[in-house]
């Protein structure tokens, strides 16, 4: 047999140092009790930081490594780092909370480097296998997250609740993927995106993407795979809810942009009425159910559902300026989510959580800032300009729209969303209307630390104030677009 | 080749049947026996492709530890598996309607691969010649597929991590034992002479 | 003609080969059989000299027929099945313990070439086998219907299951030096010195999860007699008694054979010098499995029976991080110094 030369380790620096980093922090926090949570949650961010400059350093050279299962390039670099952000995001808002709670364990700041690291698998996946697996190990960390709260009901009903229906969407992907293979021979991104662009694909191809698809939905959370979201958005404790609104989602749509735009890319004509019919459900439902929300976790489920919808606008477009327009959308979306996010984790009175939207009645009163900070995170959620909600959404419909001169069905695609924003818009700002218009009930508590409110205060920031300079964004993404859609 | 097509189709049977017992017994505790009978007639199998490798593996994995737990399990449980049976008649419907499509999508795609318009021949890694197929496996495996084994390997770490997360609880006020403890003790430590004189009562 | 041929081929290709098998199976079946019945007369007699009795001696000369009379004995008495059990597998469970025990020795060499399969996976084969010996004695504690054999049959599937890893692992180290999992091969590599002496923490080990692996003192939690009466064969009686106790003494004869192919050089002699390689491999053999068998009586007549708990901490915590560090160890060294085999 002939030696085989040693994989070039480069490219996957970052998912290296992760995977070393999180099980030294692991056998640290092992021999050293739960007393060294907080050391624990500040050496996490220090590494998740570091892994975001080795990606950053990296740059956006197409490198694939490991006999062809892994890729870096710029796209995946662009996503990394969100991801990243978004783990960095979720690790110092669990840790504030935790400590609150009595709850503080060294696991989960170690459980969401593993899940992360899972993600940047995911998002550098080049080939079915390293998806899966990348997939998996990202979903098993987080179920074990959702779960975390071991005493409370919701919690671990949240966690087996979203087991199961993650169990079930892996083996749709695992027999999607099977079918493809089969139909295809080969597993790699590389050798099925020219295989498949040769002559008319076989049909068990086309029920191969379609259960691919549908595993990749639930992963995104859109319709019709959406029915695990608002309970586990729920259930779940707050800063595991947000770092599932955050990191996973920006991953999962990194990862269906790529597996749909680069390996199955010939045959867009065949997925592109999937992904407009998810997108159009995910929108509608995502306006039309979060009315009658009460619990504000719940309304973020709903609301993060539509907002994939449009992220998948984008998609549907197929084209570089629709993936542009997605990464845009999930840049932006972070930042709105993060911040939203660290203000639910404010709502306390009297040292227990809060999660009725009635409770923040009046809030403008007592604390302006928080609640400013919250109606600029409504108000760009809505997509009222001159906020960076708005232009998110402004360049997944250009791109459609310019897509729509050769598929007119984008158009219905286009209209729709926009529609269905305006129906969106009625209940962001009916949170905005209690916090300003209501009488206020009880204070929230003034005991939440430091990085919370620095993760507001950023996030309302770049929120408000994207338009001045959005040029390194617009780049960015263009970019990172540029290096998926090939000519 | 007679005695192997004979052993083929023993084995084969059997592991047919035993499955069909697995879901057709009424002890469930026999079910999970016939899925460890399901799993060394597989081993069979494995060994009649000329698989020694994994046929050991297959039992030593799963037969000889997975099953065990599955066993352990199901013993444990106090179900009543009658009041479970009951509801299966209530999803039957819908459950055999989601088999039903499954089914015919799975014909749907077995007939086209029979029919076979643009199906690419699959490029399986060539059988090497000299190598006994442990070996084999083990350079492809720490080879071409080392990034699925490590991966594989940290998916496994999470799942370990989980467990101990969701179910381990360190109770308060337990006495543990502490064998340097026990060994470090000397006589000095805990016995003392003391001569008690007659008549004082202490 | 054609018909002549046929004949021939079957008798050739089929019956002939068939007949040769059988004999040798019958032979390998028949030395272990007995080496079981006088393993349990050395135990009694052993035992005896441990604590200065004499031991059976009525029997036949110096008590040698005492294990046929007992064989004799629970032959002729009324198997019981319970009430409550379940007879299926209450009765396939001390088949399974048995038939379990005879099958491994299949890979067995007892000198060169002397072996009914010489297979390339042996030693897994033999780790599959001994894997699976828990059945019996779950089987048997759950059909049993009753909370003493439950309770034996549970411990014993904790602690079979516990030691099997660090068994694994010590296994790894020896096929690390291998470079092959076919037993000839393990034992032939051994040529030049014994595994003992280079991997001697791991063959301790390895000896020592033998006894936990066939419950034997002071690891025989499961029988326990004065907690559990009998632990999970306390509902049997006569034959099906019998092939338990059978299967018992089998698993640990076999368990010695290990030892001896793993790390005591099998069937070659101490040193290839000349009285010792006048005496046949296959004597050897029998010598080493002899002296293996030895310390598993004189451990049980000289140690305590361990606290259940003591038993596993040894087993997870102490042999599992060793095993897993030696197998680490072993590997590094091999490559340092490139003596990766082949």
């Amino acid at each position: 047999m002939i030696p085989v030369a040693f994989p070039e380790l480069a490219p996957a620096l970052p998912e290296i140092l992760l995977a070393v980093g999180a099980m030294a922090l692991l056998m640290f926090g092992v021999f050293s009790g739960d007393r060294s949570s907080r050391t624990v949650s500040w050496l996490s961010v220090l590494l998740l930081i570091l892994a975001g400059i080795v990606v950053a350093a990296g740059g956006g050279a197409e490198r694939v490594t490991f006999f062809g299962a892994f890729v870096s390039d710029a796209f995946s670099s662009f996503a990394k780092m969100l991801i990243l952000l978004g783990s960095v995001v979720a690790v110092l808002l669990g840790a504030d909370q935790n400590e609150r709670d009595g709850q503080a364990r060294f696991e989960y700041p170690i459980l969401i480097l593993l899940a992360t690291l899972g993600m940047l698998m995911m998002v550098s996946a080049n080939d079915l296998i390293a998806l899966y697996l990348g997939l998996e190990l990202q979903s098993l960390a987080l179920y074990v997250l959702a779960a975390f709260r071991r005493e409370t009901v919701r919690s671990t009903e949240a966690g087996l609740k979203y087991f199961v229906l993650g169990a079930l969407s892996s083996c749709m992907l695992l027999y999607g993927a099977s079918l493809i293979y089969g139909f295809a021979g080969t597993t790699s991104f590389d050798v099925l995106a020219t295989t498949l662009q040769q002559g008319e694909p076989a049909i068990g191809v086309i029920f191969g993407i379609v259960f691919l698809a549908a595993g990749l939905a639930f992963k995104v959370s859109a319709v019709p795979f959406h029915m695990w979201t608002p309970d586990v958005y729920e259930g779940a404790p707050t800063p595991v809810t947000a770092f599932f609104a955050v990191a996973p989602k920006v991953a999962a749509v990194a990862l269906f942009v790529r597996v749909m735009i680069e390996p199955l890319g010939g045959l867009v004509d065949e997925w592109r009425q999937i992904i407009v019919f998810i997108a159009i459900a995910s929108m509608v439902l995502g306006a039309f159910a979060a009315i009658n929300q009460t619990n504000i976790k719940r309304l973020m489920a709903y609301s993060s559902i539509g907002h994939v919808g449009y992220a998948l606008v984008g998609l549907a477009a197929g084209t570089a300026s629709g993936v542009r327009g997605v990464l845009i959308y999930m840049a932006i979306y972070i930042f709105m989510t993060a911040g939203t996010f660290a203000i639910i984790l404010c709502m306390r009175q009297k040292d227990r959580a809060v999660e009725g939207i009635a409770d923040l009645a009046g809030l403008s009163r007592q604390r302006p800032l928080l609640a400013l900070a919250l109606a600029i995170f409504m108000f760009s959620m809505a997509g009222i300009p001159p906020l960076a909600g708005f232009f998110s959404k402004l360049y997944v419909f250009m791109a459609a729209i310019e897509a729509a001169r050769e598929v007119p069905i984008l158009y219905v695609l286009a209209i729709v969303g926009v529609l269905a924003s305006v129906v969106g818009a009625y209940y962001y700002l009916r949170i905005v209307k209690i916090m300003y218009f209501d009488e206020p009930t009880e204070g929230f508590d003034r005991t939440v630390s430091g990085e919370v409110h620095a993760i507001i205060g950023v996030s309302a920031l770049v929120t408000m104030f994207f338009f001045l300079y959005p040029a390194p964004l617009l780049t960015a993404a263009a970019t990172a677009a540029a290096a998926l859609v090939k000519g | 080749m007679i005695v192997q097509t004979l052993a083929f189709y023993l084995f084969a049977g059997l592991a047919v049947a035993s499955a069909f017992m697995v879901i057709a017994a009424r002890n469930p505790v026999h079910s999970v026996l016939f899925l460890i009978l399901a799993f060394v007639n597989a081993a069979g199998l494995f060994v009649l492709l000329g698989a020694e490798f994994l046929a050991m593996m297959l039992v030593v994995v799963y037969v000889g530890a997975v099953a065990v737990l599955f066993l352990f399990v199901v013993m444990m449980l106090d179900i009543n598996f009658a009041e479970l049976r009951q509801g299966v008649l209530q999803y039957l419907p819908v459950g055999g309607l989601i088999g039903l499509v499954l089914l015919v999508e799975l014909l749907l795609v077995v007939g086209t691969w029979v029919a076979a318009p643009g199906i690419v021949a699959s490029d399986p890694t060539p059988a090497p010649g000299d190598l006994s197929n442990t070996e084999a496996l083990g350079r492809l495996l720490f080879t071409k597929y080392v990034y699925f084994f490590q991966a594989s390997g940290m998916i496994l770490l999470v799942a370990m991590v989980g467990a101990i997360v969701l179910t381990l609880r360190s109770r308060e006020g337990v006495r543990r034992q502490s064998i340097a403890r026990q060994n470090a003790r000397t006589r000095a430590d805990t016995l003392e002479i003391r001569k008690v004189q007659s008549g004082t009562g202490g | 003609m054609t018909e002549g041929m046929m004949t021939e081929g079957f008798w050739q290709g089929y019956a002939w080969p068939t007949i040769i098998i059988l004999a040798q199976i019958m032979a390998v079946v028949t030395v272990v059989l007995i080496a079981v019945a006088y393993l349990t007369f050395a135990e009694r007699k052993v035992l005896a000299m441990a604590q200065l009795r004499k031991g059976p001696n009525v029997v036949g000369p110096f008590g040698l027929l005492q294990p046929f009379a007992d064989g004799l004995k629970l032959l002729t008495k009324e198997t019981i099945i319970p009430a409550g059990a379940n007879p299926v597998v209450f009765l396939a469970a001390p088949i399974l313990t048995f038939a379990l025990a005879l099958m491994a020795w299949a890979v067995i060499p007892f000198g060169e070439g002397a072996v009914i399969s010489d297979i390339n996976v042996g030693v897994l084969y033999l780790f599959a086998i001994s894997s699976l010996g828990v059945y019996g004695v779950i089987m048997a504690g759950w059909a049993s219907n009753s909370r003493y054999a439950f309770l034996g049959a549970l411990r014993s599937a904790a602690q079979m299951v516990s030691y099997e890893v660090s068994i694994g692992f010590v296994i790894i180290t020896v096929l690390l030096c291998v470079g092959s999992l076919n037993l000839t091969d393990i034992v032939m590599a051994q040529k030049t010195i014994w595994f003992a002496v280079p991997l001697f923490p791991m063959f301790v080990v390895f000896f020592i999860s033998a006894l936990a692996e066939t419950n034997r003192s002071p690891f025989d939690l499961p029988e326990g007699e004065s907690e559990l009466v009998a632990g999970y064969f306390v509902e049997y009686s006569s034959m099906s008694f019998a092939l338990f106790y059978l299967g018992e003494y089998a698993q640990m004869i076999l368990m010695s054979a290990m030892t001896s192919i793993l790390f005591l050089g099998g069937w070659l002699p101490p040193a290839d010098i000349a009285p010792f390689n006048w005496i046949p491999g296959p004597i050897w053999f029998a010598a080493k499995i002899a002296a293996c068998l030895f310390v598993f009586l004189w451990v049980r007549a000289t140690l305590p029976r361990y606290r259940y708990d003591q038993l596993m901490r040894l087993g997870w915590k102490v042999f599992l991080p060793l095993s897993l560090f030696w197998v680490v160890a072993t590997a590094g060294v091999l490559v340092a110094f490139d003596w990766v085999p082949k």
